[in-house]
């Protein structure tokens, strides 16, 4: 750990202009459950911290809006998953984030900062020891030919096969969420889908976010689907655990046949992964045990194993189905 | 010898606990004290070719960085298994040779904590990297058998009775398998932790110990001072499990560090560097051949096992001591071999030996009833034995049958159906029953104990023992009160402290049947001595009011015990800080303690994950002094079997070297919400040979069997046997 200044911004104005002013050291930090446990690591190292935790109205969560949900970056993860209405109206969000980690984290981690948790590659988190490009570039994958039980089926590069580690932004990925955020450049808003980048042969750069820029909210449109939605996850415990597989998945139905469907899976890839295809697959499909497996097939179709993850393609599979078959009971 | 039963009471210290009053060594705090912390090895065999500390030293509030260069000249303090006193013979920084990752290389102290991590952290150092190998798959030059070995005779002896080879060869029915395990660390909640602080040459260690003996003797020997000078206070122990048994690799580094400086200085061993600082249980791998008749007797068996050492110690491996002496076998022969590879020298983990052998062999007893087409139950019961097979003598007491039956009838057994696969539940969950017995040795240890009782109802009790959470200061409170007449609360505890009595290591279950027949002696002799106030006069009085009468502040007396049978000798090496047990070969007897436990399982049909909904254990552990932290010791050990059999591995990289998921997020230890029911029952029968209260031991018999239980309850649910743990989804798929 090395010595940094801590500042708070009181607006977010303030935190932009004060992170442009700044170099790369400089990070905003919110909840701070991923940049202190790394920076205690030594994997990180700013010099310079901007806390963003109380930025006015940054931990505002709104359900009421006909339209969409709207979550304050800044809110906590607890805050969110305790909202009401929210647990009856759209399970696989709730179910997500009381998943997610243990109930001190999610007491004190952010909805915003907990989309960029970085992964937990041991091989990234063990520092000098172990080659990593995505820790320092250039040095290697020493995941390729390790310890790969928990890393990437899918998305994964020569570079760098590391797991996007969270459940709330592959819940938020089945929903369509889009995320607002500001910059020196004014305001943007980015499909959630596109705020995290395959590892491709720069696994060091994770988002499509500029240095410069802060998540201020994450938006969901709301849709009939939200009821009938689930976020299944499987892992080595029943708590406290990152997934070995997990599948958001939501469901709208004409009778028995499948109007429309959400996948998404989650603990199998390097970035929240839509199972677009898995989906297209499904409409005016009777959902029984066989069409489940054949679309959570499809989710996983392209899936590569490495040396001891393969089995992960199958309990994807599997997940992808038993996650169907769980929402169809909440249409 | 007791016979009564003891009262369900709460623990003594339960209050202070659940309000984190307990105050554990990383929790001290003292004036001018500084901070210290480690910098460790990230090559996995070598030697140190420079270490540039100019860095660190240079940082403001950095006070000291030592290295091989400033430590070489510590004396040896030995390794436990060895005569001496540490947890391995290689005491980090002595030298530059590096003989495992994670091996400390630097100790910087500093102002603060932050300073000290900043600092270590600018250490860097230039290796001569070394091949390594980390594998029980070894090249036969680091294999060692034994029996061959320089290990002592007869303790490290292979066991041979009859002959198994010819009996097994002969055998109706064979079962011949290898089960295995992974590394996995022990990882309490309270780490290595030493704050070390001198005063006019004396130097006084606070540090969670089970040995505090041990350690104020090692560090007075690597430090070149008499034993007199250094005192070793370690009145709680937040979790030892054996990792906290012996000399630790940074109690010395703390002690001198505070020497230099002239201040206290305050060492606490990270959790990622705690996979790499002490010892952990071995990876093992063990063949099991079973021969039995087809009407289901046991004939033969044969045990052979694999178990990881050091490169620079024989930490030895004693597996068959305990499978065996599981059932009535005749013929028995075991083979043990250690497999040396460049970690530390691995070391003893809550039931160390008999964790794993019982896994083995309790697997393959279960293998064996299901090709005799037997209940596993029945099986058992109709192998039992009231003599020991391995020498013949009798055993002090065995309750093992009555722990299945009633076991058993708890559980429901009869209601089991016998094909694997053939249970399930409403929602299509693959259930699965599984039994097996476990067994661990009723050790007894040398103690002093001395009394004080004061003419105000209060009394001081000091007797070698460390309380670590098992509950032992609730355990001696109430045998004491019980004994005086003086309520729980009025008794003062004085455990854990060189300066009371002699503290001998506190590991081997024999933590209770050393200090409460010790304690309890002690009470008799305060009796006596009190009646001797008073002659005539005392009957019916408290001990204050027979103190008051004579017109008594107070009154002392001492005793010392053995256990049966050894020599006086025992109290030197008490008094040196020298392990000093017995059993379970006892000159007239063996002396075991039992369980047997009942395990359901549920396994996912699709996802295939296996939850572990109820467990009933039942003990044979001789008399029962404190029925709630025993319940308490069983229930912990249930969960221990379950992360040992379910959850818990130490991941190798064998280019690495190290373990690499050196951390409580990713070493999977099992949380609340794998836990079910665990229903404890007690035979709670006093032991009439092993000492006077009756008391064999509890602490690790508990955890022994269950991993074997769940295995065979998961194959019960599924057809699937699983030699290998931890089990996992993967395995199963």
């Amino acid at each position: 750990m090395h010595p940094f200044t801590y500042t708070k911004p009181r607006t977010a104005q303030d935190a932009i202009r004060a992170i442009a002013a700044g170099d790369a050291g400089t990070r905003f930090i919110a909840g701070g459950t991923t940049l202190y446990d790394l920076m205690k690591l030594d994997v990180e190292a700013p010099r310079q911290i901007l806390d963003v935790s109380t930025l006015p109205g940054i931990a505002t969560i709104d359900t009421a809006n006909p339209r969409e949900l709207v979550f304050g970056a800044g809110a906590k993860m607890v805050a969110a998953a305790t909202h009401a209405g929210l647990r009856a109206d759209y399970p696989a969000l709730v179910e997500a984030l009381d998943k997610a980690a243990s109930q001190q984290l999610r007491n004190m981690a952010s909805l915003g900062g907990n989309l960029l948790q970085r992964t937990r590659c041991n091989y990234f988190r063990g520092g000098a020891a172990y080659a990593c490009n995505k820790r320092s570039p250039g040095s290697g994958c020493a995941a390729l030919n390790g310890l790969d039980r928990g890393h990437a089926v899918l998305g994964g590069s020569d570079s760098c096969i590391a797991v996007y580690p969270g459940d709330w932004a592959v819940a938020l990925a089945a929903f369509d969420a889009v995320v607002d955020v500001q910059g020196t450049a004014g305001p943007r808003t980015i499909p959630l889908a596109q705020l995290h980048r395959e590892p491709g042969s720069t696994p060091e750069t994770e988002t499509s976010l500029a240095r410069d820029e802060l998540i201020l909210r994450i938006r969901v449109p709301k849709t009939p689907l939200g009821r009938a939605s689930t976020y299944h996850k499987i892992r080595d415990r029943e708590s406290y655990a990152f997934a070995l597989a997990s599948a958001a998945v939501a469901l709208r139905m004409d009778g028995t046949r499948v109007r429309e469907a959400r996948i998404a899976l989650g603990g199998l890839a390097t970035r929240p992964w839509r199972a677009s295809v898995a989906e297209q697959g499904l409409v005016g499909q009777v959902l029984n045990a066989a069409t489940a497996r054949a679309a959570g097939e499809a989710a996983l179709r392209g899936a590569r194993a490495g040396h001891h993850n393969g089995f992960r393609i199958e309990l994807g599979i599997r997940t992808v189905a038993d996650a169907l078959l769980i929402a169809q009971e909440r249409v | 010898m007791t016979t009564n039963t003891f009262p369900d009471v709460a623990r003594i210290d339960a209050h202070d606990k659940v309000r984190g009053a307990t105050r554990y060594a990383s929790d001290d705090s003292r004036p001018g004290m500084l901070h210290a912390t480690l910098a460790c090895a990230t090559i996995g065999r070598g030697s140190i070719q420079s270490i540039d500390t100019s860095a660190a030293r240079a940082l403001r509030g950095v006070r000291l960085v030592l290295t091989h260069a400033e430590l070489s000249r510590l004396q040896p303090a030995g390794f436990l298994l060895a005569g001496g006193y540490g947890v391995q013979s290689l005491q980090p920084l002595t030298s530059p040779n590096i003989a495992y990752f994670g091996q400390p290389i630097a100790l910087v102290v500093a102002e603060t904590l932050e300073v000290a991590l900043q600092a270590a952290a600018l250490i860097r150092t230039a290796y001569a990297v070394e091949p390594h190998q980390m594998g029980l798959d070894a090249p036969e030059a680091d294999i060692v058998a034994q029996q061959e070995s320089p290990l002592p005779k007869p303790m490290f002896e292979d066991v041979h009775v009859g002959d198994a080879d010819a009996v097994f060869a002969q055998a109706a029915v064979q079962i011949d398998a290898t089960y295995a395990s992974a590394v996995q660390h022990h990882n309490p909640m309270e780490l290595l932790a030493t704050v070390a602080e001198w005063s006019e040459g004396r130097l006084t260690i606070h540090e969670g110990t089970q040995n505090a003996e041990g350690v104020r003797h090692g560090v007075a020997r690597q430090l070149g001072i008499p034993a007199e000078q250094v005192r070793v206070i370690s009145p709680q122990v937040g979790g030892g499990f054996g990792q906290k048994n012996s000399l630790q690799g940074q109690t010395v580094l703390a002690a001198f560090a505070a020497r230099a400086l002239g201040h206290s200085v305050k060492l606490v061993v990270r959790r990622s560097q705690l996979f790499h600082a002490s010892s952990f249980r071995a990876a093992t791998r063990h063949r099991i051949r079973l021969g039995a008749d087809h009407g289901g007797t046991m004939l033969a068996a044969i045990h052979e096992t694999d178990a990881q050492t050091s490169r620079h110690d024989l930490f030895p491996s004693v597996n068959a001591e305990v499978s065996a002496r599981l059932h009535g076998i005749a013929n028995f022969r075991a083979r043990e071999r250690l497999v040396r590879t460049d970690t530390q020298t691995p070391g003893y983990m809550r039931a160390p030996f008999e964790h794993m052998a019982c896994f083995a062999f309790e697997s393959a007893v279960d293998e064996l009833a299901q090709a005799l087409g037997q209940d596993p139950v029945a099986l058992r019961l109709a192998n039992d034995t009231q003599r020991d097979p391995v020498t013949g003598k009798p055993l002090s007491s065995r309750h093992l049958a009555e722990c299945l039956r009633r076991g058993a009838a708890r559980f429901g057994w009869a209601r089991r159906s016998m094909a694997p696969g053939s249970m399930q539940d409403a929602e299509g969950q693959l259930i699965g029953w599984g039994v097996a017995a476990g067994a661990y040795k009723a050790a007894t240890a040398p103690a002093v104990a001395r009394l004080r009782v004061y003419d105000d109802g209060t009394a001081l009790a000091s007797v070698g023992v460390h309380e670590m959470g098992q509950g032992i200061r609730t355990a001696l409170a109430a045998a004491l009160s019980r004994k005086l007449g003086i309520e729980p609360d009025q008794i003062t505890l004085d455990i854990g402290d060189t300066n009371s009595t002699p503290q001998h290591i506190t590991v081997g279950s024999w933590g209770t049947a050393t200090a409460v027949p010790a304690a309890v002696e002690a009470a008799d002799a305060m009796l006596s001595a009190l009646a001797e106030l008073l002659p005539g006069d005392a009957a019916g009085r408290s001990p204050a009011e027979i103190l008051r009468a004579a017109g008594r502040r107070s009154l002392d007396v001492a005793i010392r015990r053995k256990a049966p049978g050894q020599p006086d000798a025992v109290f030197t090496r008490l008094a040196t800080g020298l392990p000093a047990p017995l059993g379970p070969n006892y000159p007239d007897f063996v002396s075991f303690s039992y369980i047997a436990h009942f395990v359901e399982v549920r396994v996912e049909p699709t996802t295939r994950r296996i939850r572990v909904p109820r467990v009933v254990s039942v003990a044979d552990c001789g008399r029962v002094i404190s029925p709630r932290t025993a319940a308490s010791q069983v229930r912990g050990g249930v969960v221990w079997g379950i992360g040992a059999a379910l959850r818990e591995a130490s991941e190798v990289d064998p280019r690495y070297g190290g373990f690499l998921n050196a951390d409580l997020a990713d070493y999977v230890l099992p949380v609340n919400a794998d836990i079910g029911d665990i229903e404890v029952e007690f035979i709670d029968r006093a032991d009439p040979l092993v000492n006077a209260m009756g008391i064999k031991g509890l602490g690790e018999v508990a955890m022994v069997g269950v991993a074997a239980a769940i295995a065979n309850a998961v194959h019960h649910a599924t057809g699937i046997r699983l030699r290998d743990l931890p089990i996992r989804i993967e395995h199963l798929m």
